[in-house]
C-alpha cells in the first residue's frame, strides 16, 4: 500500500487508528498484525470523510470502527460476503439509518468538511445532496413525469398545483425541462419519451431502475448511494446500469455496494472489502485489490476460497 | 361431460368412455336434485304437488334411488375390473366418518322409533350402523369404500321417499314439553339435500377414477355446490324482498309529463316526468298514496354526517398509529380497544348517545345524536381498516421518498395516503353497510314518529342560519328528531301504529320500505365500490 507514496497527508491517510497514520511504518505494522489495509492514498479531494464509525443494531455491533475516505467523481465499490455491514455503512452516509430506532450510530461522518452526525443537521438538505437508489426498484405509483418532479415539487422548487395554475404561476415548463434532463441523464428518455404520464409500475425493472436512478438525479445531488442497483435485474439490464454509473461518475461522486465482483471490477475507481464481522478490511484501487491484495481473507475472498 | 377428458394411470388421454358418461350422468343428477331440495326447502316446489307430471316426492325418490343405484354400480363396477379406475387401497378414515354419520342417524331413528324399541336399543343400533357403515367404507378398496355405503344410503332414503314411508303429509312428534315435531316439509329437502351432498361427491370421485384425481373431483364437486348455494341463498333473499317490495313500492306511480311532484333544482321550478308516491311523499291525512321520504332523506343524511365524522378521525389515528407511534404497548392497547368497540353491541352505542349526547344537544332525540353515535360506531372500523391499509404500503416507497430529502408529512400526505385510500374506502363501505341498517341507537337517540308527514323531511343544506351571536352557524334541523328507514320498518313491524287507517296495504308498505332500505344501503356500496375502483385506477393505470 505504500507503493503510492501522496505527498499530502491530510488526504487520503484513513486508518483505523487515528494516532499512527501518520507514521507509516508503525502504521503498516499495526495494520498487519490487525489484517487491515485501509491505509488508501488517492489523488484529488475527498468528498466524504468517515472516521471510526460504529454501529450497533440493539445488542448487535454491526459496524466495527470503519474509517474511509471518499474520494469525489469517482465510483467506489463496496464488496463483502452478506451480512458484513457493507448496506449499513452505506446507509449512514446520508442518514438513513436514523429510521431504524434500535440503530445506534458512534462516530464521524462528514460531506465536503461538515459533520453529518452532529445536533442541527438539516436531514432534508443532507438527503437532497446525498441521494440513494435501493436494490429493488422502487418508483412511487404515480406517473413517470410526478415520479421525476416529486422530489423539486416537495422541496418547493417546483409549483404545479391547482392555485399555481389558476394564478398563471404555473412551473410545467420547468417541470417538463427537468423530467427530460433527469431522464436523458439516466439513459431513459428515448425509451418513455412519448409516454410521460403513464404509470411507472407498467416499465420493465431495468427501466423502473434507470428511472429510480433519474428520481435521484432530479434534485442535484453531489453523492449518489447505490445499494446492489442491479441484483434485481437481468444482464442486458444490468449492463445499461453500468454504463450509466460510468457516465454518472464524471459529475457525481458514485458509492455502490455490490455483490457481484466482477461489477465492482468492471465499474469502479476504488473498492472496499468489507468482512463478516462488520470489518473494512482493505480499501484501495480496483486494480490492486482485485489483482493484488494485501491482505490473505480478501484474496481468500476473492478466489472464492471464503465467501 | 364428452369434452371433459381424463388421465388415468396413462400419460395418454383416453376417449370417454361409456361408464364415464354414467358417473358424468350422476354429477348431473346431484346437481338437479341440490337444486330441487333447496327450491322445496324454501317452498318454491310444493312438496304435496306434482313435478313434471309426478308427484313431488315420488320424483325425488326415484331420483335419489336411480342415483344411489348408479353410484354402487359404478363402485362394484370398478372393482370387478369391468370399469378402468386408479383407486387406493381405502377411502380413508375421514371418508369413513363422513359416511357413518348418516348412518347414525337413520340406525337409530329406524330401531327406537320405526320398529320402537325404545331409546336404549335405539342408541345401540346406532352405533352399530355407523360402525358397520364406517368399515365398509375403510376396509374395503377406495372403489367400493366410497360408493357402497354413501349409494346404499341413497337408494336407502330414496326408496323411503319412493314408496311413500315418509309423504308429504308425514309428522313426527317428538313429544317434548315443548311443542316440536319434525314435519316432511322439513325432513324430505334437508335429507334429499345431504344424501345428494354425499352422492355428488361420491359420483365425482367415481368420475375422477377414484385415487388422487377422484379425490380432487370430489372436493371439486363439494366446494362448488357450496358456493352456489351460498349466491343461491343471497340471491333469494334478495329476489324475495324485491318481489314483495315492489307492488308497493310502485303503488300509484306515473311516468309522464307533469305527473311529477314541482321541486326546485338549482333556482329552476320543474315539475318532474315520474310520479312515485312511495318515495316522494309523506305520510299525511289527505295523501292519495302514502310514502317514506322523510326516512329515505332521513338515512342518507346520518350516513353521511356518520361518514364525515368517522373517517377524518379515523384515518387521523390510523396515521398516527401506523407512521408516528413506535410498536409497543401503547399501540397494542390501543389495537385491543378498536377491536372491541368493533364488537360493542349497537344499543351500547345507542344508550351512550341516549345518555350522554342526548342532554347536550338540547335535550331532545336529534338527527345530530344520531349522527355522532354511528359515527363513533363506525370509527373503529374505520381506524383498523385505514391502518391494514397504511401497513401494506410497502416500506420502499417511504424509503424512496425519505432518500429524496421529503418530509415524513409530506411523504404520508402524497405518497402513503394515496397508496392506501382504496383500502381505507373499502372499510368505509363495509362499516356504512352496517351502520346505515342500524336500528337501536337510532331507536334511543334521533328517531321522531313513525309516520312523518312530508313537511317533516330533514332539510340540512337549506336549513343554515347565521347567527349574530356565537357560534354564529345554526342548523336547527339538526337538533330535531327525524325518521331513519330501520327504525321506521321496525316501528311498522312491532307497533302498527296506526297503518289501518292511513296506509292502504300494510303488508305491502313494510315490503316496500325494506326494499327501499335494501336499495339505499345497496347505493352506499354502488358509491363505495365505484370510489375504490377510481382510486385503484389511478393508482395503477394513471
Amino acid at each position: 500500500m505504500s507503493e503510492n507514496q501522496n505527498p499530502q497527508p491530510q488526504t487520503g491517510t484513513a486508518t483505523t487508528d487515528s494516532d499512527q497514520s501518520l507514521t507509516t511504518t508503525t502504521g503498516e505494522t499495526v495494520e498487519q498484525t490487525r489484517d487491515e489495509w485501509t491505509n488508501y492514498e488517492f489523488q484529488g479531494e475527498a468528498k466524504m470523510t468517515v472516521e471510526d464509525l460504529d454501529v450497533y443494531y440493539g445488542d448487535d455491533h454491526a459496524l466495527k470502527g470503519v474509517s474511509m475516505e471518499i474520494p469525489e467523481k469517482s465510483v467506489t465499490a463496496l464488496i463483502g460476503p452478506s451480512g458484513c455491514g457493507k448496506s449499513t455503512y452505506l446507509r449512514c452516509l446520508n442518514r438513513m439509518n436514523d429510521r431504524i430506532s434500535s440503530a445506534r450510530i458512534d462516530g464521524s461522518v462528514r460531506l465536503g468538511g461538515e459533520e453529518v452526525y452532529q445536533d442541527g443537521v438539516n436531514l432534508v438538505e443532507l438527503r437532497k445532496r446525498v441521494g440513494m437508489v435501493f436494490q429493488s426498484p422502487n418508483p412511487f405509483p404515480k406517473s413517470i413525469r410526478e415520479n421525476i418532479a416529486y422530489g423539486p415539487k416537495k422541496h418547493g422548487d417546483l409549483d404545479t398545483g391547482l392555485l399555481a395554475r389558476l394564478l398563471n404561476r404555473s412551473d410545467a415548463d420547468e417541470r417538463d425541462r427537468l423530467v427530460e434532463r433527469c431522464l436523458r441523464d439516466a439513459a431513459l428518455w428515448d425509451e418513455v419519451s412519448d409516454r410521460l404520464d403513464d404509470n411507472a409500475l407498467g416499465l420493465s425493472g431495468g427501466q423502473q431502475q434507470r428511472l429510480c436512478i433519474a428520481r435521484c438525479l432530479s434534485v442535484d445531488p453531489e453523492v449518489i448511494l447505490m445499494d446492489e442497483p442491479a441484483s434485481a435485474l437481468d444482464p442486458i439490464a444490468t449492463a445499461k446500469i453500468e454504463d450509466l454509473i460510468d457516465d454518472l461518475s464524471e459529475e457525481y461522486t458514485v458509492v455502490i455496494v455490490t455483490h457481484n465482483m466482477q461489477q465492482a471490477a468492471r465499474i469502479s475507481d476504488q473498492t472496499a472489502v468489507f468482512l463478516t464481522g462488520g470489518e473494512l478490511v482493505e480499501y484501495g484501487d480496483t486494480d490492486q485489490v482485485f489483482e493484488n491484495p494485501h491482505s490473505e481473507r480478501v484474496e481468500d475472498y476473492i478466489t472464492g476460497k471464503f465467501g | 361431460m364428452a369434452g371433459a377428458s381424463r388421465t388415468g394411470g396413462n400419460l395418454v388421454e383416453k376417449e370417454t368412455t361409456e361408464t364415464d358418461a354414467v358417473a358424468a350422468v350422476a354429477i348431473g343428477l346431484s346437481a338437479v336434485l341440490f337444486a330441487l331440495a333447496i327450491a322445496a326447502m324454501f317452498e318454491r316446489i310444493s312438496l304435496t304437488g306434482t313435478l313434471a307430471g309426478v308427484e313431488t316426492v315420488t320424483l325425488l325418490g326415484g331420483l335419489l334411488t336411480a342415483l344411489g343405484v348408479a353410484v354402487i354400480a359404478f363402485g362394484v363396477g370398478s372393482r370387478f375390473g369391468s370399469v378402468e379406475t386408479d383407486p387406493d387401497p381405502s377411502a380413508g378414515i375421514i371418508a369413513g366418518g363422513g359416511a357413518a354419520v348418516p348412518w347414525v342417524v337413520i340406525g337409530g331413528a329406524v330401531a327406537s322409533e320405526t320398529l320402537g324399541f325404545g331409546t336404549a336399543v335405539g342408541a345401540v343400533a346406532a352405533v352399530a350402523a355407523g360402525a358397520v357403515a364406517f368399515a365398509a367404507t375403510v376396509l374395503p378398496r377406495e372403489d367400493v369404500g366410497s360408493t357402497l355405503p354413501l349409494g346404499s344410503l341413497l337408494a336407502v332414503t330414496g326408496l323411503v321417499f319412493f314408496t311413500g314411508v315418509i309423504g308429504p303429509t308425514w309428522v313426527w312428534e317428538l313429544g317434548w314439553a315443548q311443542q316440536a315435531a319434525i314435519t316432511a316439509e322439513f325432513l324430505i329437502p334437508v335429507a334429499t339435500l345431504f344424501t345428494t351432498l354425499y352422492g355428488g361427491w361420491a359420483s365425482a370421485k367415481a368420475y375422477g377414477g377414484f385415487g388422487a384425481r377422484g379425490r380432487h373431483m370430489g372436493a371439486y364437486v363439494l366446494v362448488y355446490l357450496n358456493a352456489i348455494s351460498i349466491v343461491a341463498f343471497l340471491f333469494t333473499l334478495v329476489a324475495y324482498v324485491v318481489v314483495q317490495g315492489v307492488p308497493g313500492l310502485l303503488n300509484g306511480a306515473d311516468i309522464g309529463l307533469g305527473t311529477g311532484p314541482e321541486t326546485t333544482i338549482l333556482g329552476v321550478s320543474v315539475t318532474l316526468p315520474v310520479s312515485v308516491p312511495f318515495v316522494m311523499n309523506g305520510v299525511a291525512l289527505f295523501n292519495d298514496f302514502q310514502g317514506v321520504l322523510p326516512a329515505i332523506v332521513g338515512t342518507v343524511w346520518l350516513v353521511i354526517g356518520a361518514v364525515l365524522l368517522a373517517v377524518p378521525l379515523g384515518v387521523g389515528a390510523a396515521v398516527f398509529l401506523t407512521e408516528y407511534a413506535d410498536r409497543g404497548r401503547f399501540t397494542q392497547v390501543v389495537e385491543v380497544a378498536t377491536n372491541g368497540l368493533w364488537s360493542t353491541p349497537s344499543i351500547v352505542f345507542g344508550l351512550f348517545g341516549f345518555a350522554f349526547l342526548i342532554p347536550r344537544f338540547g335535550n331532545g332525540k336529534s338527527l345530530l345524536s344520531g349522527m355522532i353515535t354511528l359515527g363513533f360506531m363506525l370509527l373503529p372500523l374505520v381506524v383498523i381498516t385505514s391502518r391494514e391499509a397504511m401497513l401494506s404500503v410497502p416500506d420502499e416507497y417511504r424509503d424512496a421518498s425519505a432518500a429524496l430529502g421529503v418530509s415524513k408529512w409530506q411523504t404520508i400526505r402524497s405518497v402513503v395516503l394515496p397508496a392506501a385510500l382504496p383500502g381505507v374506502v373499502t372499510g368505509v363501505i363495509l362499516g356504512v353497510g352496517r351502520i346505515a341498517g342500524e336500528t337501536a341507537p337510532i331507536l334511543l337517540t334521533m328517531a321522531g314518529g313513525t309516520f312523518i308527514p312530508e313537511s317533516q323531511t330533514v332539510d340540512v343544506i337549506g336549513s343554515f342560519q347565521f347567527t349574530s351571536a356565537p357560534p354564529f352557524v345554526a342548523n336547527p334541523a339538526l337538533l330535531e328528531a327525524t325518521s331513519a328507514l330501520p327504525y321506521q320498518l321496525y316501528a311498522l313491524i312491532t307497533a302498527g301504529v296506526g297503518l289501518g287507517s292511513s296506509v292502504s296495504d300494510p303488508n305491502a308498505f313494510r315490503w316496500a320500505t325494506a326494499l327501499i332500505l335494501l336499495i339505499v344501503v345497496l347505493s352506499f356500496y354502488a358509491i363505495g365500490i365505484a370510489t375504490r375502483y377510481y382510486f385503484r385506477r389511478r393508482l395503477r393505470h394513471n
